[in-house]
């Protein structure tokens, strides 16, 4: 047993926090959250360049090919900044989604520009009907000739307005795991995007009007992609997680700093005990989202059945990234709202990825159905 | 970072030596385990365990411990934790509390004198800190303890400590200088149970804290002109408050643990076998998802513990960590039995009489959640110690209590 980092894994850490140190810290974020598309140029060629998009893509499709603790340290390290930008959505969900349900052809042809960076991919599940899982895919094509046309909207997708690809699940027969996924050009004629605007980051509407696309952009098989796509969501899912519990690490840090900083009737807030119990609380969801995860991480390493570890870690991460945020505005009142002091930039994601990949409901309801397989 | 100690073939070995040796000596008990009887088969298992260094596993073998590493410390606290034992298998806070303190307190002499004994399970302790005056606040505590030759002479009053059978030595903190100034007025003491003028009187509580075999019981204790002698007085005069830092450390959950409590596996199995409409509760959507509640609750409390027993075993720096598992343990203890009485109802409240399924299990449950906020410093008191150790409205952060030479 050994519950430290390795060296390799302290020093990825420190060269995410020099970068954001850099061009990502917070009086930069502050201004980016103003701009349209919400990140950097800086930013995205960081993270491609430096491997940080592409790291658990296999070598042999470009990628880094790190295990999944050492990724997270990378994704927890962004979290912190809140870095934003597509990495996740694309080098990491996409990836894997490609990975585990395309051919060895699709993987030769998207795996590689994703992870250097080239293009930006990204995962269309959900829809107006809002629900996680393929129960909740309605998106039904018509079919004409070797090509599928779409008509639909996919709603709350993140980072599809930046997406040059959609891997977009359709609706292909009527058992409830009867889906399929296609990749989709968002460059071909009927395909629009939007950004959502409100307390969100990147979700995006996705409107497919007449939208044709070659039944051979299909990854796998028509409603045979389940089991890959929980394999690519088992996978995923905790580098989500690492990247809200680098959220949570930044807002507590802000609060016990301003606990020493702020002085109110003479003395540190830090010295009210109405105070400290924000931030005990806030540290208690901090580290149980930690380390389950970490113990999730350690399953996945070392090949072990880590689906009730994932789903435990993806609930206290949720909910944990919200509950942080929360406490941590008890302790800031005025000043924390204020959106040029930088808390709001955490606050905004804990609200915006509570559902991503699923909210804490239905992931209590996964352990759940899960009970019979706990040792 | 790896969750599980790798062991190497010569520790798989270790493993089955213990395995098997355990089979052969951990009694087979029927009913209360606390009985009188029970507790006498209980507390020669900690001597058989004690002859062979198996009790404290890490304390050098110099002080009657068994000189293993890290490795055979967990394969031995996993292996008793198949019996639903810990170590000790009963009620004592000299060898995680007490001992720990006269390790890193101690002169040579005392160290010889007293920690063989204990460790090797010969002589079970009491911890003797809370008075009906000091509570939370034990630097207030106005048991006196004054100088009389080669003695001193102890008056006052002890609550809420020990526990059901009679224990071999106390240990207590006690002002040697009444009018000094806090925390430099106090000294810590080893005291013979059977010292004349030292009165132990049970106390009637809503339920146990949980503390396990041999600890169904807290008593009051008194002190009528008790002779201790002054050679029984560790770590210098007035500085007992110091010697307090290493086993209060220790007991705000610094030591770690190993293993998940229990109440998930028990759930699993009531529900089963528990039936509503004539199916069993396993089968019904709504009794799982509070099955996963429970779970993840355990889960993380579990964790923690883990985590505290890493640090403190391979000597990482703590911060707030002990008192943390301390507090979640508590409070999620309330949890787990609000989602234990949703999952199975009136009925887990019921104890004997034909209802009682859990066969007094959950009714003990329920009280002991309740009491065992206090015990260790209160759940509230936890929090204070946390803020000051994450250095809340401070420049800098409180040190954690040494718990190692
Ligand atoms: C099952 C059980 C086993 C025990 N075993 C032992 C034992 O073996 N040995 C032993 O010595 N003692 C033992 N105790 C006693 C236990 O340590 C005390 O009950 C505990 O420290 C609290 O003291 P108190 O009950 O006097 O409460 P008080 O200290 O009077 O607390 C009352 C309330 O005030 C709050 N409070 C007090 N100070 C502060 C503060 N500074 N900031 C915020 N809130 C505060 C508390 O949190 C609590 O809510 C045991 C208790 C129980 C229930």
């Amino acid at each position: 047993m050994d519950l430290s980092l390795s060296e390799t894994q302290l020093m990825l850490r420190k060269t995410v926090e020099d970068f954001i140190a850099r061009d990502a810290n917070r009086d930069k974020l502050i201004e980016l959250q103003q701009t349209p598309r919400g990140y950097s140029d800086e930013i995205w060629r960081a993270a491609s360049e430096l491997g940080w998009v592409g790291m658990m893509i296999p070598e042999q499709y470009g990628g880094g090919g790190s295990d999944f603790s050492t990724t997270a340290v990378v994704y927890e390290a962004l979290g912190k900044g809140p870095v934003p930008g597509p990495m996740f959505s694309s080098g990491i969900l996409a990836g894997q989604v490609i990975l585990q349900a395309g051919s060895e052809e699709q993987k030769k042809q998207f795996l590689p520009s994703i992870a250097s960076g080239d293009i930006v991919a990204t995962l269309a599940m959900t829809e107006p009907d809002y629900q996680w899982g393929p129960a909740g895919v309605r998106l039904r094509p018509t079919e004409s000739g070797d090509q599928y046309v779409l008509n639909g909207t996919k709603l709350f997708v993140y980072d599809g307005h930046v997406a040059d690809w959609l891997i977009v699940a359709i609706r292909t027969g009527d058992g409830a795991d009867d889906i399929s996924l296609l990749m989709v050009d968002t460059k071909a004629a009927g395909v629009s995007a939007r950004k959502l605007d409100g307390f969100t980051t990147s979700e995006s509407e996705i409107t497919f009007s007449n939208v044709k696309v070659p039944k051979a952009n299909l990854l796998g098989k028509v409603n045979g992609v389940k089991a890959a796509l929980d394999r690519a969501l088992l996978y995923a899912t905790p580098i989500l997680c690492a990247y809200k519990v680098g959220g949570g690490q930044g807002v507590f840090e802000m609060a016990v700093q301003y606990s020493r900083d702020r002085v109110q009737f003479g003395r540190p807030i830090g010295r009210f005990q109405f105070v400290q119990n924000h931030i005990v609380q806030l540290v208690n969801h901090l580290d149980a989202a930690r380390w389950t995860l970490n113990e999730a991480l350690w399953k996945l390493d070392t090949g072990q059945d880590a689906r009730v570890g994932v789903h435990l870690a993806k609930t206290l991460a949720s909910e944990g990234y919200r509950k942080a945020c929360d406490y941590s505005h008890e302790v800031h009142a005025g000043t924390g709202i204020m959106r040029s002091y930088g808390l709001t930039l955490y606050t905004r994601q804990s609200r915006s990825l509570y559902a991503a990949l699923g909210d804490p409901r239905y992931h209590r309801k996964q352990i759940a159905n899960l009970i019979e397989t706990i040792e | 970072m790896d969750f599980k100690p790798t062991y190497t073939p010569e520790q798989e070995a270790f493993r089955k030596e213990v395995r098997s040796w355990l089979e052969a000596h951990v009694p087979n008990v029927e009913g209360d385990r606390d009985s009188d009887e029970n507790y006498a088969k209980y507390r020669q298992l900690g001597r058989d365990l004690g002859a062979r260094g198996w009790l404290r596993p890490t304390v050098s073998k110099d002080y009657g411990g068994g000189g293993l590493n890290f490795e055979q410390s967990v394969i031995l606290y996993e292996e008793m934790d198949q019996y639903g034992l810990g170590l000790p298998p009963y009620y004592d806070s000299g060898g995680w509390l007490g001992g720990a303190s006269i390790l890193v307190w101690g002169t040579e002499e005392q160290k010889q004198r007293f920690l063989p004994p204990i460790f090797k399970g010969e002589v079970v302790t009491w911890q003797l800190l809370t008075a009906p005056e000091a509570g939370s606040d034990l630097a207030g505590t106005k048991t006196d303890a004054i100088r009389d030759g080669d003695d001193y002479v102890i008056n006052g009053t002890k609550i809420y400590v020990g526990g059901s059978h009679k224990p071999d030595m106390l240990w207590t903190f006690t002002r040697t200088d009444p009018t000094g100034p806090r925390h430099k007025n106090t000294s810590w003491f080893m005291i013979p149970t059977d010292t004349p003028g030292v009165t132990i009187v049970p106390m009637d509580l809503l339920g146990d804290g949980g503390e396990g075999i041999g600890a169904s019981v807290k008593n009051t204790v008194y002190f009528e002109d008790a002779r201790v002698s002054a050679k029984n007085l560790v770590g210098g005069v007035n500085n007992g408050w110091q010697v307090a830092t290493t086993h209060l450390e220790l007991e705000h959950g610094g030591g770690g643990s190993i293993g998940r409590n229990k109440w998930f596996e028990r759930a699993v199995q009531w529900s089963k076998t528990e039936k509503r409409n004539g199916r069993p509760l396993i089968e019904d959507a709504e009794a799982r998802d509070r099955l996963a509640d429970i779970f993840v609750l355990t889960e993380v409390s579990r964790l923690f513990g883990l985590r505290n027993y890493w640090m403190n075993r391979t000597h990482q720096k703590m911060s707030y960590e002990g008192s943390q598992s301390s507090y979640y343990r508590k409070l999620t203890g309330l949890d787990i039995t609000t989602n234990l009485q949703e999952l199975f109802g009136p009925a887990s409240l019921i104890n004997g009489g034909g209802f009682d399924f859990s066969e007094g299990t959950l009714d003990a449950y329920h009280r002991s959640a309740i009491t065992a906020l206090h015990p260790g410093g209160t759940a509230d008191v936890q929090k204070v110690l946390m803020a000051r150790r994450m250095g809340l409205g401070r420049d800098e952060a409180e040190a954690a209590g040494k718990t190692v030479e």
